[in-house]
């Protein structure tokens, strides 16, 4: 079942990004009518996924450093069965931070993914995956000021809460009423405060007490392994 | 015939993309009561009566996003009344009811895909599009027993250490702690240690082969094509917008054309399929045990 040939893979790296994700954009605003939002996100959603790990296919990665991935992807998942609040995002800043962005993205993303299997699947995984996904991301882009820094840590963490509950709403009104209108957004992000704020606040407190240690595991690791 | 959960991932996946995507598609409210219909009778097909709390959540649910529509969009010609100078009008409340509707079944389809479609048929679907990514996603899953088991013999061994954590709050907080990053640790290095071992054993040496149980068989073949057969001519009535029902500016249902009644009747096999499979499989079992 693999695409084994190494064309076609090429072809579909290339071919998502430049034409799929565009011809759906402009087909969502011309030939679907607007309530089809629901389903063009969707589709980006699950097409940029797609493109990222086909491009962690390709590359050449170390069997160590997917190791560690994985065992991060577990620490990660296993924090979510934390009441109220998850450290889900904090661990995948702190591996973005160390092994850089792209094990950060697959942290986020595939603890979203995996451990969904437990809180429930459902037309919002993709989002979730894009959301933890992107935090990854651009925490490993960051990379060195957050290494500095506690204090930026803190506040990447709180931004990257407020950032997921803004995702996860758009969301939340794409899912219930398909269209994507303004005042329902807010009405969303409204409701959504306190979980807002659980959000912020778990980011906040983990990296605060684990960014050091964690980091200098990963440090250690890094340096005595060479990952 | 086997049930949809006996049956190859594959089939199941692309019977579950295939109704859930036409419920989310239309906005049709008889496509949409039909998938709800659907959907709650496999549900309860597969689970009887248990877990009936989750339906009354479900209703919660479903009245929430019932009430939120009309309350804060006020599109629509016919005003039922005013609400704070802002008018509630009928429309607005149909396709509240009409979304809400799909929302709660989309929720049941996910609710028996999430157990269905348990994590290593999931892995296998993964597994054609990214070997290696399937590979990081069953150590992860692997580690997390693995983990729980090494963090309580960490905990035993501290207890044996004479550092106990069941003083007060802020001991048991400190002792977590301590366990957990002694479990960070071994986790990390035991990595390394897994990751040695395979690259021993020739890991990323040629192309990765996998392992699995799931077969296609002729039933896979059967319940395949008639999943795709039904999803075609229920999304060719879809597409062709003879079951477009318009509910802004005012509600005009789309005329009963022979394509939107196909459409229908095609959507309401597809959302029957699974039950039909489960029941089935049900009597037979019944009868064979009868015979004994």
């Amino acid at each position: 079942m693999t695409i084994r040939s190494e064309k076609l893979r090429t072809v579909l790296r290339f071919a998502i990004p430049f034409v799929l994700i565009p011809v759906l954009a402009v087909l969502g605003e011309t030939v679907f009518d607007e309530k089809k939002h629901l389903f063009v996100s969707l589709a980006v959603a699950v097409l940029s996924l797609i493109l990222f790990y086909t491009g962690f296919e390709q590359k050449k990665i170390g069997t160590r450093r997917m190791v560690i991935v994985a065992v991060m992807v577990a620490l990660s998942g296993a924090g979510r069965f934390i009441p109220l609040f998850k450290p889900v995002a904090a661990i995948t800043v702190i591996t973005a931070i160390w092994l850089g962005g792209e094990a950060g993205f697959l942290v986020g993303s595939l603890s979203a993914l995996l451990f969904n299997f437990y809180f429930g699947q459902g037309p919002w995984t993709p989002f979730q995956m894009l959301a933890w996904g992107i935090i990854g991301l651009v925490a490993g882009f960051l990379a060195e000021p957050l290494k500095k820094s506690r204090i930026a840590l803190v506040v990447y963490g709180v931004g990257a809460g407020i950032a997921y509950s803004f995702i996860m709403d758009v969301w939340t009104v794409l899912g219930h009423y398909y269209t994507f209108n303004l005042d329902l957004y807010f009405a969303a992000l409204a409701t959504a405060v306190p979980y807002t704020v659980t959000y912020a606040v778990s980011n906040a407190f983990f990296l605060w007490l684990m960014a050091k240690p964690f980091g200098e595991k990963l440090a250690r690791v890094k340096i005595k392994y060479g990952v | 015939m086997r049930a949809l959960e006996d049956l190859n991932p594959i089939t199941a996946a692309v019977y579950f993309l295939a109704v859930s995507g036409i419920a989310m598609f239309s906005m049709n409210p008889v496509l949409l009561v039909i998938s709800l219909a659907g959907a709650v009778l496999f549900f309860l097909v597969r689970n009887g009566s248990r877990s009936a709390a989750s339906h009354l959540w479900m209703f919660g649910l479903f009245l929430l996003l019932f009430l939120v529509n009309p309350l804060f969009s006020h599109n629509g010609a016919t005003v039922l009344f005013v609400l704070n100078d802002n008018p509630v009008t009928l429309e607005a409340t149909v396709y509240g009811a009409a979304a809400s509707v799909m929302v709660v079944s989309v929720l049941y389809w996910f609710r028996s895909f999430t157990q269905i479609m348990t994590s290593d048929k999931l892995l296998y679907l993964f597994g054609s599009l990214s070997p290696k990514l399937a590979l990081v996603m069953s150590m992860g899953l692997r580690y997390v027993p693995l983990f729980s088991r090494q963090a309580s013999k960490i905990g035993q061994a501290q207890t044996a250490l004479g550092l106990y954590k069941d003083d007060n709050l802020v001991d048991r907080f400190r002792g977590g702690v301590r366990i957990f990053s002694v479990l960070v640790t071994w986790a990390l290095e035991n990595g390394i240690v897994t990751a040695d071992s395979m690259a021993a054993r020739g890991f990323g040496c040629g192309r990765r082969s996998r392992f699995s149980i799931f077969r296609f068989t002729s039933a896979d073949f059967l319940v395949l094509t008639v999943t795709l057969l039904l999803f075609a001519s229920a999304a060719v009535s879809l597409g062709s917008g003879a079951l477009l029902f318009t509910y802004y500016p005012s509600i005009k249902p789309p005329d009963p054309t022979p394509l939107a009644l196909s459409g229908c009747i095609s959507y309401g096999l597809l959302a029957l399929l699974p039950s039909i499979l489960e029941a089935e499989e049900k009597i037979r079992w019944t009868c064979l045990k009868l015979k004994i």
